[in-house]
């Protein structure tokens, strides 16, 4: 725990992928994480939207004490109560997700949110090592496992990458005990989701390979060609250097050696 | 020595005939009939110069004596080789040409490594598609090094590429900067950004925030006037304007292949930089065990068959593969627990998945599900993984593991002379 | 003679201070939370559960049995007569004569508990239990030669006042051990807290030849305050007689020979255990504890106290943990000590109030909450597997004889051969068979073990609503663990849905079926097979028969495991041990191999997908493992139509 560092996590109600249910959103599960790491009792958790939702005592069994709910509707934009609020309360990191599993999912608000408040964003945070001297070092997530350090001064935004410390388990009885305050705030409908259509996803198509093919030989030919990897090669009385060889250069194929 | 000139014909488009071979052709008892056909059995031409197909030298007699036709020309390697020698010959694809464009589309690209990804090259195409035959050019831009070298081959009208040291690394701020300042100069009418991971996102989302424009993430059917994009961790389509920015799902639209295109340079004038409030201090090592399974490209699974695990361990580290294990290993206490793959570990989405000595239990087959190339190493050509794998090896493991490791030290030992020479 | 008064005296002052014990104890217990008993009813039928229930058990040792009776008995006897002869001195020849009898009875039981102690097997305690056949001879040697004098066989006064003060002096020895010890903690405190153990069980219907085997529910109703913790914490949060139960355990160590956790070096002795549980409400250090450790567990660092945390310092998780909720210490038991409960409800304080499920178990709760399996599959995809197997769904039909509860064998592809070979037996004997479906959602089996009760009585509660909507007589499940949460514990949530519905497992369904000739079946040849008896068939629901019977009638003879039916070993995945994981030396399923693979049997007979995929799971070269249903489906004839 850090001293005299003021952090808030924005946790939104996720979605699970399998049931589609509510369920406790991975990366703002993992928002809490990292803020109980950095200002363990003194953290707050803050929810845009329903007080009744009770993802929320999910959130809440990770040992919060209470949780804060800036009470909207559904169709309103969380972005305006947000600001609002990190105006009147002073803090010095906010955790977010990176993209919401439900609405629009854009990711924008931590975006909109630390151009509102002038402040800087590091996006996809793995983790934040130390704050000192108003300058905390900040690794960030990187595709393939791969990391980032940087330092950024306080206060600031950080949206928090699957990468990051995995949530701790809910724990039933304090999240029933967490006190939930529920603060009234003047909300916005989000005018412009309004007009969007939405349905369920449809399954996209798989590319297929087309081949552009001049004559119809080529066509035939490509139509009948027996589809690359289908049956798999069985390699028995080769040298074992062979059959390394063959192994490798699959490998360099794949561009997994490299 | 007689030969078809037919085979040259395609140089010159001429078709020239040869008298004295088709003379050969006609009479089967020619001394050189038996060649001549074999030699021409890909293309005979008749006598008005279509192209004829011989019935009686098609095919081959099969081992169980029958005739068999190979349409695929799968074992007529070496003439289809030669075949292709002849058909890859450059093609020069027809110029697009944009002059005085009326409008710019920007596509700003993530140039993993220097050189255009698939995603971005999707997006190139799809920006094509906005512009719909008008008069507007499609504008890469990018930072950092370029080392694409056929960018007029993607679909680059223009191009900005923004070099400097306040570029490289993680500089999103001196970026967003610099896209200001094409947003003030070009006004484009679109600015497409891979929905991805490298960067494409955090930089959309900073432009949509600096100009106030209300982004379409994860689109993947885009037209001038509307656009589907996912919503909703991906479970919902949402149906919308196409608004000025986007950041798009790959596989959103065809690259480019038919046209070659200008690949101009324009210029950005006077970027103001000003320091960035985030500071790059560079990547951090990591080691590629330390990768969680889930997220790794290439994993070497452990299993049974494997008795020497410091050689398991040290091929993974040469390979730079993460590693992975069956449940036995695990169980047997050889392994971790939180490096077991399978229903009961983790699921795995590796490309390549290596699977040295393990037979496959329903549970392991189903953990890997979602590999693109399975790869085994077993001594029982019976098992599941074998019959799952697209190469398998059937030998002992020790054996290829200590091949395996050689070869990506010698592959290592060669790539970093051939960097030494560039550096040099 | 001077010193007559002394034996009297010792004797009265032993008891008083017994007295002053046994009160000290009862408060003990008294710390623990509230739970109605019927006194009166308990203290009545006590008699009888000993003689009966707790012999029964301890029958099973027949050589321990009838030194225990011979022992027990006569000292009880003696005592009784001690206390009328030498206490309230009643001169009575005929009682003193009784009196000598009892004393000889229970001299010869000593020697053998005596015998049995010269080389003790490494189950039972050593420590002051090595004392206590010492004691037992001296209490007999004591009064036999001090009672001499009122049979009249010594005249009184002989050996003078020396006798008196060497006899005082073993009187004291021995009652302090017999009395004195009985209520402050010595090894006799079994006796004193055994026998009302047995009066105040807190399943008295497992008295009599019953069976009570489900767990009791949390309670999370409108009455409880938002405040109150869930689970145990403390001592003093278990149920009254739950400690009391703890105090009567006479470390014979039978849990811990047939623990197979114990036996695979995972950190659990049930025995240990439950000393910890009383070290815990009693206060102090295991420092005394004499018998087997937790393995891989210093005995001597663990500390007590009846309001402090036992999982702070007393117990480690781990411990907990590392329990298959097997039950065989509980079928074990002599004292009827409830085991599964204690380590259950002390599960149940980890998840519902720490949220400290080990390895993947946080992840299996989310999981059953968010999608209602374990595994995190789509709840759409569940029905996947009957995609060709032409099964009427209750939705559409509304009404059938039978319900096929399917249970998340449908998500695994190993256990989805057994589904489909318990459906082509039912197809066979045309049986008129619907299943839920989508409708139906995990039993909550491991939730409840995992001590998430919370999730499991949501499922319940859900899946009765279910079953509430639709009409059927009978219940048939493949899966143990379902069939045990549906016939034993979804009676405490106050749904009609299951009244009058026979729930059964697929072995006793097809036994019937077979009984009544509804389809025919070829014998198997070739084959030497056993059987392995699923806990939660088995221990916790008594079918032993039915699989054997099934298994009979394809002419094949079981080659009966070491430890088979009530004995049978536990193949190490019940109560949620896969998903926490907990390290040992060795693995249970491999153990349990073992002992299929010394039968010399080829190919080993479960009813359960679990112990299916427990057993399979230990390396080949090994015996098949198969389910008693797949095994009927290859063995059946089918009819040409």
């Amino acid at each position: 725990m850090l001293p005299n560092v003021k952090v808030v996590s924005l946790v939104s109600v996720g979605r699970h992928p399998q049931s589609g249910r509510a369920r406790r959103a991975e990366q703002d599960g993992r928002a809490v994480e990292l803020g109980l790491k950095l200002a363990s009792n003194e953290l707050k958790v803050v929810h845009a939207g329903n007080a009744q939702e009770p993802v929320l005592r999910q959130y809440a069994g990770m040992g919060l004490s209470s949780l804060t709910v800036l009470e909207q509707e559904s169709n309103c934009d969380a972005l305006s109560v947000l600001t609002t609020f990190l105006h009147e309360n002073k803090f010095d990191v906010v955790l977010t997700g990176v993209r919401a599993e439900g609405g629009e999912s854009s990711g924008m608000l931590p975006y909109l949110l630390a151009e509102q408040l002038g402040w800087p964003l590091v996006p996809r945070v793995a983790d934040i090592i130390s704050i000192q001297g108003g300058e905390a070092e900040v690794l960030l997530a990187l595709p393939r496992g791969q990391r980032r350090a940087v330092k950024v001064k306080l206060p600031f935004i950080a949206s928090v990458d699957n990468a990051a410390q995995e949530a701790r388990q809910s724990a039933f009885g304090p999240g029933l005990r967490a006190q939930l305050k529920v603060l009234d705030v003047a909300s916005v409908v989000d005018e412009a989701a309004s007009h969007w259509q939405i349905s369920a996803a449809k399954p996209r198509p798989k590319r297929i390979k087309v081949v552009k093919a001049k004559t119809a030989a080529d066509r035939m030919k490509a139509a009948t060609a027996k589809p690359v990897g289908g049956g798999g090669k069985v390699m028995k009385d080769e040298t074992a250097a062979e059959k390394a060889q063959a192994i490798f250069d699959l490998l360099l194929e794949e561009k997994v050696v490299r | 020595m007689s030969h078809l000139s037919s085979n040259d014909s395609s140089l010159d488009n001429l078709f020239r005939r040869d008298p004295r071979a088709e003379w050969i052709a006609r009479n089967r008892l020619h001394p050189l009939h038996g060649e001549m056909m074999q030699a021409g059995s890909a293309e005979v031409r008749g006598p008005s110069g279509l192209l004829r197909k011989n019935p009686h030298v098609i095919g081959f007699i099969g081992p169980n004596g029958i005739k068999r036709i190979d349409r695929a020309n799968i074992s007529s390697a070496a003439i289809g080789g030669k075949k292709r020698s002849n058909e890859a010959k450059e093609v020069l694809l027809p110029l697009h040409i944009v002059e005085n464009p009326d409008f710019y589309i920007m596509v700003v690209a993530d140039m993993v490594g220097g050189r255009l990804t698939g995603h971005d090259k999707d997006i190139l195409g799809l920006a094509h598609k906005l512009v719909a035959k008008q008069n507007g050019a499609v504008t890469l831009v990018c930072f950092g090094e370029n080392k694409e070298t056929q960018c007029d081959l993607a679909g680059v009208d223009r191009l900005i590429h923004l070099e400097g040291d306040e570029y490289d690394g993680f500089a999103p701020e001196a970026r967003l900067t610099a896209l200001q300042e094409i947003e003030a100069q070009y006004k484009p009418v679109h600015w497409l950004f891979p929905d991805s991971v490298h960067g494409g996102t955090d930089l959309a989302c900073r432009l949509s925030a600096r100009l106030g424009e209300r982004l379409a993430a994860q689109a993947w059917q885009v037209n001038a006037e509307q656009t589907v994009c996912r919503g909703a961790s991906a479970s919902h389509d949402i149906l919308r304007d196409t608004p000025r920015i986007l950041t798009l799902l790959e596989e959103c639209g065809d690259a480019i292949d038919e046209t070659r295109h200008q690949v101009l340079p324009i210029s950005v004038d006077s970027i103001k930089q000003v320091s960035p409030n985030v500071i790059d201090k560079g990547l951090i090592a990591v080691d590629s065990n330390a990768v969680p399974l889930a997220e790794a490209e290439f994993i070497l699974s452990a299993g049974n068959g494997i008795h020497n695990w410091d050689q398991f361990h040290s091929t993974a580290a040469a390979l730079g593969a993460t590693e992975g294990a069956s449940r036995v290993a695990v169980d047997d206490g050889f392994m971790p627990r939180e490096r077991q793959v399978g229903a009961s570990g983790t699921w795995v989405t590796a490309r390549v998945y290596l699977a040295v000595g393990i037979s496959g239990a329903i549970q392991h087959m189903q953990g890997i599900g979602q590999c693109d190339k399975v790869i085994a190493i077993n001594t029982d050509a019976g098992c599941d993984m074998v019959k799952r794998a697209d190469l398998a090896v059937i030998a002992d493991s020790e054996e290829i593991l200590a091949e395996l490791t050689r070869l990506a030290q010698e592959h290592s030992l060669s790539k970093n002379q051939e960097e030494k020479s560039d550096a040099a | 003679m001077i010193l007559d008064w002394l034996p009297p005296t010792l004797i009265g002052v032993l008891l008083a201070l017994a007295a002053i014990g046994a009160v000290r104890r009862i408060n003990l217990w008294r710390a623990g939370q509230a739970e109605k008993v019927d006194f009166l009813a308990g203290l009545l039928a006590m008699p009888k559960r000993y003689l009966h229930d707790l012999h029964h058990v301890v029958e099973r040792d027949k050589y321990m049995s009838r030194t225990h009776v011979a022992t027990g008995g006569g000292f009880v006897l003696a005592m009784v007569l001690v206390l009328f002869i030498h206490l309230f001195g009643v001169k009575s020849e005929i009682l003193a004569w009784a009196l000598l009898g009892a004393l000889v009875m229970m001299f010869c039981g000593a020697l053998f508990v005596a015998k049995r102690r010269l080389n003790p097997p490494s189950r039972l305690s050593k420590g002051p239990w090595m004392r206590l056949p010492k004691s037992l001879l001296t209490f007999s040697i004591t009064f036999f030669v001090l009672t001499l004098p009122a049979a009249g066989i010594l005249p009184e006064g002989t050996g003078g006042w020396v006798l008196t003060l060497v006899l005082s002096v073993l009187i004291l020895m021995s009652l302090s051990e017999m009395l004195f010890g009985m209520t402050w903690g010595g090894p006799m405190k079994h006796a004193f807290a055994g026998a009302l153990h047995l009066a105040f069980h807190r399943r008295s219907e497992r008295f009599g030849g019953g069976r009570s085997t489900g767990l009791k529910p949390v309670d999370f109703g409108d009455g409880v305050s938002v405040k109150e913790v869930h689970g145990v914490a403390k001592p003093t949060d278990f149920k009254w007689n739950q400690l009391l139960g703890f105090d009567a355990c006479v470390q014979c160590g039978r849990c811990e020979a047939v623990c197979p956790a114990f036996a695979a070096g995972q950190p659990l002795n049930p025995k240990k255990l439950i000393q910890d549980m009383v070290v815990g409400f009693a206060g102090g250090t295991d420092e005394k504890y004499a018998g087997s450790p937790y393995p891989g567990v210093e005995v001597g660092n663990a500390k007590g106290a009846p309001n402090q945390i036992i999982t702070n310092g007393l117990v480690n998780p781990d411990t907990l943990w590392s329990c298959t909720t097997c039950r065989a210490c509980v079928e074990e038991c002599p004292m009827m000590i409830e085991h599964v409960d204690a380590i259950v409800d002390m599960r149940r304080f980890l998840t519902l109030e720490k949220g400290e499920t080990p390895n993947k178990g946080a992840q299996v709760l989310e999981n059953i909450i968010a999608t209602d399996n374990p595994n995190g599959y789509s709840p759409a995809s569940r029905t996947h597997w009957a995609a060709d197997q032409n099964l009427n769904v209750m939705k559409d039909v509304k009404q059938a004889d039978v319900l096929f509860w399917v249970s998340d064998g449908a998500f695994d592809m190993r256990s989805q051969r057994i589904l489909r070979s318990f459906v082509k037996l039912l197809k066979a004997a045309n049986v008129d068979v619907a299943i839920l479906g989508d409708e139906e959602l995990d039993s909550g089996d491991v939730a409840r073990r995992l001590g998430d009760d919370a999730a499991f009585q949501s499922l319940a509660k859900r899946n009765l609503a279910t079953l509430s909507k639709y009409n059927f007589k009978t219940i048939v499940t493949t899966d143990p663990h379902a069939f045990h949460c549906l016939k034993n514990e979804y009676g405490d949530f106050g749904s009609d849905a299951l009244k009058g519905v026979e729930v059964l497992h697929h072995t006793t369904f097809l036994n019937r079926l077979i009984k009544e000739d509804r389809f025919n079946l070829k014998p198997l040849q070739g084959s030497k097979v056993t059987y392995h008896d699923p806990c939660y068939l088995g221990r916790y629901n008594g079918e032993y028969e039915a699989p054997r019977e099934l298994l009979a009638s394809l002419g094949i003879e079981v080659a009966e495991m070491e430890r088979s039916r009530y004995r049978s070993r536990c193949c190490g995945g019940g109560g949620g041990a896969p998903i926490t994981d907990i390290p040992g030396e060795r693995r249970i399923a491999d153990m349990r191999m073992e002992d299929v693979t010394s039968t010399g049997a080829n190919m080993v007979a479960v009813g359960c997908q679990q112990c299916t995929a427990m057993l399979e799971g230990v390396v080949e070269p090994r015996p098949v493992v198969k389910d008693i249903a797949e095994i009927l489906a290859g063995q059946l004839i089918e009819e040409a139509h």
